[in-house]
């Protein structure tokens, strides 16, 4: 057999491979990506990573200030908090709390969320459109309320939190997935192939979904970076992951007291927090970018 | 259009019909003696328990129940708190005023000035301002708003000064709250130091609004910028422009109303996420809204404040949300073709 | 005298893997009060010539030429400024698909009042107004609108297809244009429409000695008063003649085929092969080297693989090294 492709032929890249070629060519979206990267390895590694256990406190090193500062210590890097608590160590470890468990609550929103919404936009008639109707409005009202809502019967705990998460990611995957299967459902080729009389599921899996994924790989940052910010804003209002666990918006509600003494206490895990969502951001929006770019070059 | 209206009327109509269903529902969930959820009676209270017991119906059926619960949320008894025993909904009426102060403000601040930035940053497109603002604006949507919150107070209210760390207004202006709105009320009190107090509120007032404000400006920002870049791009436009109309009034006739349209639909969107940010930023700022008053009545588990702001935040949504749609439809007349033609 | 003189016109655009030349050295002259018509397969970069014409460019084109001139202007030595105020002022275009060419949020009659000039009105506000809206209503008389009132308050999406091209129509004949491109205007309409439209834009040729440059796809739907047809192929110029050369004696292959194609042309006996050229057209990424033509030419030998020159025999121009028939005195 010849191994050398004698036959020329041009291949149109797909669409993922398309947004792929796009978003490399843009250093931003690269340098979110890496960096996004980098959040994961060190939220996965992060019992290995810490210099110190989160909650050993050292009683002669309290309020610590960074190394960079003149009475900082080496030791601890970013300093310590009020309690002699290493700072670098609950940021690292924190990225458990405020990384991990947003992507399992994703995670598992999308597993439920994007079935359900692909079967209603396949669906049509009354129970379409109502449905329609009923996904609209909650997702008018902004997540954090339907959050405080669940708390609010359950009572404040992180596997709660996690649980309204997930019941408040779930109606926005399935309108993500509904209004994007939707707007390909009428399409010319989608025809093409119903009048072929390829099955529903043929169509659903092999015809549609192609392409939709750049627009749920896009309903997927967005979700994370909802999530992140709810938990992060729970335990900041003190709702969500309690107190002695390194949740950064539980960290931040805390240095709010001593905030006068020792600032890097809420300026570091804000910084955490802030560079996650930004990489994150970034990355849904250069992806974004890239869809309407294909679209509008077809 | 009256078609339309209606239609968005009734649906309206039938959204805030179940929220009430909802809030019934949330009631018997809610952890506790149901009644006492409901209208914030406590069964130690005896006399008033049993009063309640027959004035919500609660040995009748499920349905009379809710009938019965329906009339009093229709006549504004919203039960009292468990905590101050004082009537809910006159309580929530200055809360909300004082949060329409904070959005409205938020709100006209950002469009004021986020819609010609963007603009402004569409026309220069890949010029280093256009750049430097879709920076800018992408990093600020990405800073959380309590921590950015946390920053300004620590910046402008402990090391600068220039702001009070917390509150509306200072207590010694003795200012009753009419509509909560304290701008407002300080203009129609007859208080001696109107210009005093007027000037302190301002004081309080200007850090939670710019914190508040930087999230939907931000966005709006880079809604403008896409939606005008688009609008550059149509034929229609370049028609214009072969046509030999002038720069300015392809601008001003043709790609900012155009543009427009797509900032109008987002508005209620951003709306919502602005009501999101509020409750915290309230918190945060102690200023007294619904927002801190549903947090607070959380962490007291006080059940009917914690309805009753849920309730009218939620309607607050939807009514700006169907308020925009309306106008959206009215201002636009090509939406409504769309929103007729069955596919 | 030529008002419009294009020499070597050449529109490139860059793709993932290097440049493509959708325009390849395209020349065309048109003269005052000619009609001149433009004969293409879609794709063959007809659309594109226009649109570079009136600079109606998208900044990811490169186009170039040797000249480009309208009148005594030299468009490509002009700014942008310059060179709007003077195709805006002396051409018009008709686009293939006009309802992307209007503003959906604004209503015909004011689109259509934009359009018409203003120098000569005079009076207060109110009687300018009156006196535009008369001019308007006038003009979709013009182009066959008897509605006037209805179509004045529609939005865009309102109207159909074919409406839109005659508001559009109406539009470009607004300011009496020297020369008006139409782009396959009548693609949207039924064959009585087309018939009015041609014999509009026949007589505004007659009165007013307005050029016309007429797009079409079709060789046997050329309007009866162009004087002469240009043929284009994948962006390269075939050959230039009056109808009658073309139809009657056509020296390049790619005519031939194109006028053995339209079945108007000669009886067919039953049950034959109708003739077609073979292959398809190639796509964009794909375009030969030389004269594009050469993969489904019958005639292609190997010097086909060079661009070949534009020859001239009596106003018959040509770009074949084989023409059909052998031209001895060519210039």
């Amino acid at each position: 057999m010849p191994t050398a492709n004698i036959y020329y032929q041009q291949r149109e890249p797909s669409p993922l491979h398309q947004i792929w070629l796009h978003m490399s060519a843009n250093p931003f979206a690269l340098t979110a990506l890496y960096a996004f990267a980098l959040l994961l390895v060190m939220m996965v590694c992060s019992p290995l990573l810490a210099p110190f256990s989160p909650d050993q406190q050292f009683a002669e090193h309290i309020s610590q200030a960074p190394s960079w500062h003149h009475t900082g210590q080496i030791k601890f890097l970013f300093g310590t908090d009020d309690l002699g608590r290493d700072l670098l160590s609950r940021i690292i470890a924190g990225s458990v709390y405020s990384l991990g468990y947003p992507i399992l609550a994703v995670v598992i929103a999308a597993l439920i969320g994007i079935p359900i919404g692909a079967w209603a936009a396949m669906s049509r008639g009354v129970q379409s459109s109502a449905l329609n109707h009923f996904l609209d409005v909650i997702n008018s009202i902004p997540s954090l309320l339907l959050v405080l809502l669940v708390i609010a019967i359950l009572g404040p705990a992180l596997q709660h939190v996690m649980l309204a998460i997930v019941i408040v990611l779930i109606p926005q995957f399935i309108h993500g997935v509904y209004n994007a299967i939707h707007d390909q459902r009428y399409q010319d080729y989608v025809m093409a192939s119903r009048l072929n009389g390829c099955s529903r599921w043929y169509i659903l899996t092999r015809v549609i979904f192609p392409n939709i994924t750049a627009a749920l790989v896009m309903q997927i940052t967005l979700a994370l970076s909802t999530a992140i910010f709810d938990i992060a804003a729970l335990g900041f209002l003190g709702l969500g992951v309690q107190a002695p666990a390194p949740e950064w918006g539980t960290m931040l509600a805390r240095s709010l007291e001593h905030v006068y003494l020792s600032p890097w206490t809420m300026i570091l895990p804000g910084l955490a927090l802030f560079l996650t969502l930004l990489s994150i951001n970034v990355l849904g929006d250069s992806i974004r970018a890239a869809i309407q770019d294909r679209v509008r070059s077809v | 259009m009256i078609r339309y209206s209606l239609r968005r009327l009734i649906l309206l109509l039938t959204t805030l019909w179940l929220l009430t269903v909802l809030m019934f529902v949330l009631h018997q969930l809610f952890p506790g003696d149901t009644l006492t959820n409901m209208s914030g009676i406590r069964f130690s209270d005896g006399a008033a328990y049993q009063l309640a017991q027959q004035r919500y119906a609660m040995s009748h059926s499920w349905f009379s129940q809710y009938g019965q619960f329906l009339q009093a949320l229709l006549h504004g008894d919203w039960g009292q708190s468990l905590v101050t025993q004082r009537a809910v909904f006159t309580d929530i009426m200055p809360q909300l005023g004082a949060t329409l102060e904070l959005t409205v403000l938020t709100m006209s601040l950002s469009m004021l000035v986020g819609v010609p930035l963007g603009m402004y940053a569409a026309v220069q497109q890949r010029g280093p301002l256009d750049r430097l603002i879709m920076g800018v604006s992408l990093s600020a949507y990405s800073v959380p708003a309590f921590w950015l919150a946390q920053l300004a107070l620590l910046l402008f209210a402990v090391k600068l000064g220039w702001a009070p760390i917390s509150g509306q207004l200072n207590p010694l202006f003795n200012i009753t709250p009419h509509s909560g709105s304290v701008l407002l009320d300080i203009l129609l009190s007859d208080s001696p130091n109107r210009g005093a107090a007027f000037i302190d509120a301002l004081q309080h007032l200007w850090l939670p609004v710019v914190v508040l404000t930087i999230i939907p400006l931000t966005l709006l920002i880079r809604i403008t910028r896409n939606a005008t870049l688009d609008v550059l791009q149509q034929n229609y436009i370049r028609a214009a422009r072969s046509r030999g109309l002038s720069d300015r009034r392809i601008m001003v006739k043709h790609v900012m109303p155009n543009a427009m349209q797509v900032v109008v639909r987002q508005l209620g969107m951003q709306f919502s996420l602005l009501m999101s940010n509020i409750i915290i930023i309230e918190t945060i700022f102690n200023w007294p809204g619904i927002g801190s008053s549903l947090i607070k009545s959380i962490y007291e588990r006080d059940y009917p404040v914690m309805l009753g702001g849920l309730f009218t935040l939620a309607a607050l949504i939807l009514l700006v949300d169907v308020a925009v749609e309306l106008y959206h439809a009215w201002r636009y007349p090509q939406v409504r073709k769309e929103l007729y033609a069955d596919r | 005298m030529n008002v419009l003189d294009i020499r070597n016109l050449t529109i490139e655009i860059d793709s993932d893997n290097g440049p493509i030349r959708l325009v390849d050295g395209l020349s065309l002259q048109i003269a005052e009060g000619e009609i001149h018509t433009l004969v293409g397969e879609s794709g063959s970069g007809k659309s594109l010539l226009a649109k570079a014409i009136l600079g109606f460019i998208n900044p990811r084109w490169r186009v170039t030429a040797d000249r480009l001139w309208w009148r005594h202007y030299d468009l490509l030595a002009l700014t942008a400024e310059q060179r709007r105020s003077i195709t805006g002022r002396d051409m018009a275009m008709i686009f293939q698909n006009p309802s992307s060419y209007l503003d959906p949020n604004s209503s015909i009659g004011e689109q259509l009042q934009e359009c018409i000039p203003t120098d000569d009105l005079k009076g207060f506000y109110f009687r300018r107004r009156a006196e535009l809206k008369t001019r308007a209503e006038r003009l979709l008389h013009r182009v066959g609108i008897k509605d006037h009132d209805t179509v004045m308050r529609a939005y865009p999406f309102e109207l159909s297809d074919g409406v839109a091209q005659k508001v559009s129509i109406a539009m470009a004949i607004a300011h009496n244009p020297k020369l008006l491109i139409a782009d396959e205007p009548t693609n949207a309409m039924e064959p009585q429409t087309r018939g009015q439209i041609y014999r509009l834009l026949s007589k505004l040729n007659a009165s007013q000695g307005m050029s016309v440059l007429m797009i079409t796809q079709d060789l046997s739907a050329i309007m009866p008063e162009s004087k002469r047809i240009s043929m284009v192929y994948c962006g390269q110029l075939m050959e230039v003649g009056t109808p009658q050369q073309l139809l009657e004696q056509p020296l390049h292959p790619y005519t031939e085929a194109m006028r053995s194609m339209s079945l108007t042309n000669h009886q067919t006996a039953a049950k034959t092969r109708l003739p077609t050229l073979t292959g398809s057209i190639p796509t964009m990424a794909n375009l030969p080297i030389g004269c594009r033509l050469g993969p489904r030419c019958q005639y292609a030998r190997r010097a086909c693989i060079e661009t070949p020159r534009l020859r001239k025999q009596k106003q018959h121009q040509f770009a074949c090294h084989y023409p059909l028939i052998e031209v001895n005195n060519y210039d």
